[in-house]
């Protein structure tokens, strides 16, 4: 890294790579809302998104709040005969572990509790020692990598088709009803595809630059 | 957009000496050291790349089998017990007559892996052995299992909430069944055998061939 000088660094920023085809273009400079793609793979190459900071943040603190009460409200209750129960996610993960299931205990603790969470905990420290003006160190720039990272790895979405699945399925044995969670959760979901709608990876990189 | 996409040869990062950052798209004069923006280690093609999806789907191909053999659910009533593997669940849900909750999980649980396992395998042979497939086709193909992977999970998740919730036990009980987890086991690792293919070596066969035959 020793050999690369001043006058280099700012030739290198100013090109731009395909992520999936590697192809090689000059930087050009967007107006909010535009994007460039890739002219043989269509990948997207730049984007410029208006007040991406502020509204992510928004949408991530969001995302917590609701994820929390996602996990620890009464997620589904099933009733038959006299007999009601009420489970949240965060009990079910453990229950799992604690009946001998630790897999699947393991698995949803993972999935839906523990990578949700670090994802939008580390998207809303980067993101908000940003908007504060505070020091950027390589932890911002990790924890915001880190949370990139773990897209894919976060479940919850999936999870609710599950569940809605299960109700669909059990209903004819019982009776069964949303608790609170469920919808905190949908909400959960819902933002979080508008966190990844209105960040702009590009600006947040670009904020994030060593200086 | 295949036309388009076949007929310009371009100068790659690669070839002008450059190295992408894979996490946050910063430009390297050097491979194989670690990205001064984020930390990520940098290099030009991540190596062993076709090596590690063959690994990765040979685990999820073999954690398929059990998946589908063994019982992924018992279920204890008073009066009998029953134990399902995906396929006679959703048989089960056939002759119950929720023909759209047997549909969402045979997609989930029987089409997407057994496509991911074809697709994957298809990329992966045309890397190794230069079969011919259009470059276009493998990105697509390749965005495609990359996007569609992780929904496959959605029979654990069932699992996991039948057996959590209907622990009421006066009239029934759940217990999840080995089958289930060499199902999680099978998708995890055939996500991890897409998401560690290279995309850009579609394109450097292509970038190779090119300028030579023209």
């Amino acid at each position: 890294m020793a050999s690369i000088n001043a006058g280099n660094r700012v030739a290198l920023d100013d090109l731009v790579a395909c992520r999936s085809c590697d192809a090689l273009y000059n930087k050009v400079d967007l107006e909010f809302g535009e994007a460039t793609t890739c002219q043989r793979c269509d990948n997207v190459l730049q984007t410029r998104k208006p007040n991406t900071v502020d509204r992510a943040i928004a949408a991530t603190l969001a995302v917590l709040v609701l994820m929390v009460m996602a996990l620890c409200l009464p997620f589904l209750g099933l009733s038959r005969a006299g007999i009601e129960s009420h489970i949240s996610i965060l009990d079910a993960s453990i229950e799992l572990w604690r009946e001998g299931f630790v897999w699947l205990g393991v698995s949803a603790m993972m999935f839906l509790v523990a990578l949700p969470l670090a994802r939008f905990a580390l998207l809303a420290y980067a993101l908000l020692s940003l908007r504060l003006g505070l020091f950027i160190g390589a932890t911002h720039r990790r924890a915001f990598r880190w949370a990139e990272a773990l897209g894919p790895w976060a479940m919850i979405d999936i999870f609710l088709v599950g569940a809605a699945t299960s109700l669909v399925k059990i209903s004819t044995m019982a009776r069964l009803d949303v608790g609170l969670a469920f919808w905190a959760l949908l909400g959960a979901i819902a933002l979080s595809v508008y966190t990844e709608s209105v960040l702009c990876r590009d600006t947040v990189w670009e904020a994030m630059q060593p200086r | 957009m295949s036309q388009q996409a076949s007929a310009t040869p371009m100068l790659t990062a690669q070839r002008a000496g450059l190295a992408r950052c894979p996490a946050c798209g910063v430009l390297h004069k050097r491979a194989a050291v670690a990205c001064r923006r984020c930390g990520k280690r940098v290099h030009q093609r991540v190596p062993f790349s076709l090596q590690r999806t063959w690994a990765f789907l040979f685990v999820g191909v073999c954690a398929y089998i059990p998946a589908m053999t063994q019982p992924v659910m018992f279920t204890r009533s008073l009066s009998e017990r029953t134990s399902n593997t995906i396929l006679g669940g959703v048989w089960t849900l056939v002759e119950d007559g929720s023909s759209a909750i047997a549909l969402i999980i045979f997609v989930a649980s029987v089409c997407i892996p057994l496509l991911k396992f074809v697709i994957i395998a298809m990329l992966a042979s045309t890397l190794q052995f230069s079969f011919s497939m259009s470059t276009a086709t493998s990105h697509r193909l390749h965005h495609f299992t990359e996007l569609i992977g992780r929904w496959s999970m959605i029979d654990v998740f069932v699992i996991a909430i039948l057996t959590a919730l209907i622990q009421l036990g006066t009239f029934m009980t759940v217990v999840p069944g080995i089958g289930i987890d060499a199902f999680a086991v099978s998708v995890l690792f055939t996500m991890l055998a897409a998401n560690s293919l290279d995309t850009r070596l579609f394109w450097d066969k292509y970038d190779d061939v090119r300028p030579r035959s023209g």
